[in-house]
């Protein structure tokens, strides 16, 4: 009683004021929802990570680290993460490129604009499953359109079980999530150059500058920002890729194109909680470091030039 | 003369971005048209000649797809879950981004960062105690649990966007409703919801295309074949007649139109719900 007057006069308020619960009212909804359901469950799969546990039977003993040693041993486990780093490695590469400079014609063009944008975005828009099966059906060995476009082209040397060769399974897969996410790469930069300012490309064409020269002296510099969001994306969704995966070749042949995402799915499936939240929150360090680390990187440099 | 010559030169030096726009073009569009024709060939004619288009066109595939599967429910399914989801995520959304943009309270930072915090994670991060707590809770297996997920999973970046939104907005609005007499949950519903409508439809539709093709919640928390959503229940339809080649083009594309639809309906909305999350 006492405090509430002494805060309520240090406000400046000269009467008794109470604590004004109409904000804790409007957010209260959204926060149980919320922690029970999503943030709840991210840090118990962190503190089940040292228990045995099972998903029905409550009973949980401490084991310390155990899990996480039978993880860290586990040579599917780094076959699977490795995996998403080659994902990581072609997808801050490719989509991203490809994004940048469809997004740049784009700007460049005056008629078709609208029309070229919402091509090119189209797949983007698709669940991952449907994506997978198009791809699925493009792959099929005969009743596919690559192996018989290859032939049809004088190119039958490299027609290939595409899914069924674990040498190129995984890049087959990365195909499919390329062709779904460069566009929405592209939207990003898209509203990115908008918001330049038109002046430096005038100035820019009265100087004859060429289209590489805008490219690097104008347009990458000025997108800096916008290339931090779209490759911080790209983190997400190469680390977290499940869908595409799970269909096209549920991680094999061989577990030669695994993530961890499949891997983690798999371990629950076999109800094997403790490996599977134990792989889950190595995964969780290694993403939230991988994106945290590279988000202060590019603030760093973008303060010290 | 000189003028023509000069905008003859510009159009010319136009040409390779249209060229080379139009071959991406064809790299997304080509596969999709050539799903959509399989569709209406017969089995005999994808096996002899994938590539060519349609003899006759065969709709009686669509009919097989819809009656021989359960796409009747899939589809109620998606479409009662996609839109309640999304009911209760603008609602909630924008109660919490007014409070969090323009009320001052103790723990309005820590709150608003906790959400934030959500955004951080991997999808995989909660996966075994969720379906744990989900069959606790007797909600495995449901749609109203199904639909508690999505609207969690969607809250943070619902709340950031929104927030960002509300603070652009003048605060003398606010003052003088308030003179006349306005509550604050009058002035949300009165004033500022109805001036946040192309907010609020940009983030609606950019979450209605997220819960409408989410698959790996679905599939860990979903396994009745009656409570199925599209994606799930196209995976089961894939697996019972991959060998039927006709009528699994028809039921990829039964489970892609309805997305295509939104999409050419509020093409913008979307592309700026992504755009303006981002940008900000």
């Amino acid at each position: 009683m006492a405090q509430t007057v002494s805060a309520a006069r240090k406000r400046g308020h000269g009467a008794r004021s109470k604590l004004d619960l109409i904000p804790y009212v409007f957010i209260l909804p959204a926060v149980v929802i919320y922690v029970v359901f999503n943030l709840g469950p991210v840090l118990a799969s962190f503190f089940l990570s040292f228990f045995r546990w099972h998903l029905l039977a409550p009973t949980t003993e401490f084991i310390g680290f155990k899990h996480y040693d039978f993880i860290l041993n586990d040579d599917r486990f780094w076959n699977a993460l490795s995996h998403n780093f080659i994902f990581l490695g072609l997808a801050v590469v490719i989509p991203v490129s490809m994004g940048l400079f469809l997004a740049v014609f784009i700007y460049e063009i005056r008629a078709g604009r609208v029309f070229f944008r919402a091509a090119l975005f189209l797949p983007a828009i698709f669940s991952g499953v449907v994506i997978a099966y198009v791809w699925k059906w493009i792959y099929h060995p005969f009743a596919g359109v690559l192996n018989p476009t290859l032939e049809l082209i004088g190119l039958g040397a490299f027609t290939q079980s595409w899914l069924g060769n674990p040498r190129i399974a995984l890049y087959s897969t990365f195909i499919a999530y390329t062709w779904a996410s460069f566009g929405y790469s592209m939207v990003i930069f898209l509203a990115g150059l908008q918001d330049i300012s038109t002046d430096i490309f005038d100035a820019a064409r009265v100087d004859g500058a060429s289209f590489w020269q805008k490219l690097f002296y104008i347009t990458i510099p000025c997108l800096y920002d916008v290339f931090t969001f779209v490759i911080t994306l790209r983190i997400f969704t190469a680390m977290g890729v499940f869908g595409v995966i799970y269909i096209l070749t549920g991680g094999g042949p061989f577990y030669s194109s695994d993530v961890i995402d499949i891997y983690v799915f798999r371990m629950i499936g076999n109800y094997e909680m403790g490996w599977a939240t134990a792989a889950a929150t190595v995964n969780t360090v290694v993403v939230v470091c991988l994106s945290t680390g590279f988000i202060k990187w590019r603030e760093w440099r973008s303060w010290s030039s | 003369m000189e003028f023509l010559n000069r905008s003859a030169q510009r159009r010319l030096q136009g040409a390779p971005f249209y060229l080379l726009l139009s071959l991406a073009t064809m790299i997304t569009l080509v596969p999709i048209i050539w799903v959509f024709a399989s569709a209406l060939k017969s089995n005999k004619e994808i096996r002899e000649n994938p590539l060519a288009l349609p003899g006759e066109w065969r709709f009686q595939n669509y009919i097989d797809a819809w009656f021989g599967a359960s796409f009747d429910a899939y589809f109620f399914n998606s479409i009662f879950i996609t839109v309640t989801s999304v009911a209760i995520v603008l609602f909630l959304s924008s109660l919490a981004a007014y409070a969090f943009a323009k009320m001052r309270f103790f723990g309005n930072q820590i709150l608003f960062f906790v959400f934030l915090f959500g955004m951080a994670f991997p999808l995989s991060a909660k996966l075994g105690p969720l379906l744990s707590l989900m069959y606790e809770l007797n909600l495995a297996n449901s749609r109203f649990g199904l639909i508690l997920v999505y609207v969690a999973g969607s809250l943070p970046f619902a709340i950031l966007m929104l927030r960002a939104f509300f603070q652009g907005f003048p605060q003398e609005l606010e003052d003088s409703a308030a003179l006349d007499g306005c509550s604050r949950f009058q002035f949300y519903l009165r004033i500022l919801l109805p001036l946040s409508k192309p907010s609020l439809m940009a983030l609606g539709i950019f979450v209605f295309m997220g819960t409408w093709n989410e698959f790996f919640q679905a599939l860990l928390l979903i396994n009745e074949d009656s409570k199925r959503t599209l994606p799930l229940g196209l995976t089961a339809f894939q697996d019972e007649y991959f060998t039927d080649f006709a009528l699994s083009f028809a039921g990829i594309n039964i489970t892609a139109v309805p997305v295509i639809i939104v999409y050419i309906m509020f093409q913008r909305n979307l592309i700026e719900g992504i755009t303006v999350g981002s940008l900000k």
